[in-house]
């Protein structure tokens, strides 16, 4: 077998798993479909964490327990199951868009992640921050928005660029629902062309990308909230 | 002005402060010594309610600042606090670090704190560090911009807490030239300190504390030259 055979016998399956039927529409709509779950997942994800970590943070017994319990629910069960639970129970009987309710799967499994990242950036912070902020007479709720918060993006920016990514990726699972994203289009090409590795390395390639461009996007910005750190 | 009456603080099982009646006036510049773990700073914190007294009143013109009821974000608006180790908001530049209590409190337009904010700047030298970040500045000059951030809520009365024990030796002049010029100025301070020159040029009434307890208060040029109680006898000596 020469190189031109080789490679024609390239180019055919290439063809015959994205341009036959335009198959390569499968895979963009399959991006588009994961960046709308995802995105959506990170921005709820923010708020539940955000929420729950401060729930864990408070004072208060029963807020405690309300956050302790989410946290190990969430992080004692696959989110395969949770996903499936909320899709066809929790939301069985409302009338939401399938990849909205995805959405919200997703962001409640995230919250417990970004929760436990958030808390820690908090406690991170110098106790002398806060008590400097309420000796000026800011409330806790000021000294919380404008002088702890803040410095504890900049320490956890990293670990929540972490959560996005394990979060994108996670979305990978979404088929189970019937959401054809990225993974459900390779998985769907494979099947109609009974080529495994072609739509495959695809899959791969696309989620690699997308990833790519996020963490090189997230790099900038974590660059410019460094700016007071320099000399 | 301050008025502390019977105040107690215990952490658990330890007993910081065993009953403390004091009475501060305006204009008075009171430094606080004593040996570590006397509770001199645990009592300059709670006159603030930074530490929550365990027992006993704490007033500020004639407001118990620790009832229940009290409002307490508007009496600290009114005591200034420097503390040892600065805490100056790290995320912020200078004059947002000075500026942003007095825009948040509403106190003072965003142009006025900013004018005000420039004007302390020039007082106490350092009118070109406006745009510097705290990371910029030497451990004397933050101590002096947090002196400006207190100041810029014009309150009643300032509390120092070790105010240098955390600067290099040659930055602590700096500081205390400050200090001196606020106290001139008739501004109401209390200051827990090592520094016995401090002391003795510009207090206006010197606390020795030991256990929990103030033991010996009085002009502090004749307590540091003729202390009448024992213990402050072995601890000036130590000292001094």
């Amino acid at each position: 077998m020469d190189f031109n055979t080789w490679f024609e016998g390239i180019k055919n399956t290439f063809l015959r798993c994205f341009v036959a039927e335009e198959r390569y529409m499968l895979l963009l709509e399959g991006i588009g479909v994961t960046i709308k779950v995802a995105l959506l997942a990170i921005a709820l994800g923010l708020v539940i964490g955000f929420l729950i970590a401060l729930c864990n943070l408070s004072k208060s017994k029963p807020l405690n327990i309300i956050g302790k319990i989410y946290t190990d629910v969430i992080r004692g069960t696959p989110s395969v199951t949770q996903l499936m639970i909320i899709y066809f129970v929790v939301f069985a009987s409302v009338s939401l868009e399938k990849w909205i309710i995805a959405s919200f799967a997703f962001a409640i499994n995230s919250g417990a992640y970004v929760s436990e990242i958030i808390r820690a950036g908090i406690l991170s912070i110098d106790k002398g921050q806060t008590e400097a902020g309420r000796s000026l007479g800011l409330n806790a709720k000021q000294t919380m928005f404008s002088i702890v918060v803040p410095q504890a993006v900049k320490n956890i920016f990293p670990a929540l660029c972490n959560e996005f990514i394990t979060l994108i990726k996670e979305t990978a699972i979404v088929g189970y629902v019937g959401l054809m994203d990225i993974q459900k289009a390779g998985d769907f090409i494979k099947s109609a062309t009974y080529e495994a590795f072609m739509p495959l390395i695809a899959t791969a390639i696309v989620y690699f990308v997308l990833i790519k461009i996020l963490t090189v996007t997230l790099g900038k910005l974590e660059a410019r909230l460094r700016k007071s750190d320099m000399r | 002005m301050i008025k502390v009456h019977n105040l107690h603080k215990s952490f658990g099982e330890i007993q910081v402060l065993n009953g403390i009646d004091e009475h501060i006036e305006k204009g008075e510049v009171v430094v606080v010594i004593g040996p570590s773990g006397s509770g001199k700073s645990t009592f300059l914190r709670c006159l603030n309610l930074l530490e929550e007294p365990t027992e006993g009143e704490v007033y500020l013109d004639d407001v118990q600042i620790n009832a229940p009821k009290a409002d307490i974000n508007t009496i600290r608006a009114k005591m200034g606090m420097v503390f040892q180790h600065f805490n100056l908001f790290p995320h912020l530049t200078v004059l947002e670090n000075i500026t942003l209590a007095p825009v948040k409190l509403k106190k003072m337009t965003k142009e006025e704190a900013v004018a005000k904010a420039k004007e302390l700047l020039n007082v106490v030298g350092l009118p070109d560090k406006a745009d510097a970040y705290p990371s910029q500045l030497s451990g004397g000059q933050k101590q002096r911009i947090a002196i400006v951030r207190a100041l810029a809520m014009d309150p009643e009365v300032i509390l120092f807490d070790e105010p240098t024990s955390a600067l290099d030796p040659e930055m602590v002049g700096e500081v205390l030239d400050v200090m001196k010029d606020l106290a001139k100025a008739g501004m109401t301070m209390v200051v827990v300190t090592h520094e016995m020159g401090f002391a003795r040029e510009v207090g206006t009434r010197l606390l020795f504390m030991d256990e929990g307890v103030i033991i010996e208060s009085g002009n502090p040029r004749e307590v540091l030259e003729n202390p009448q109680n024992e213990r402050t006898q072995s601890f000036l000596s130590k000292v001094l």
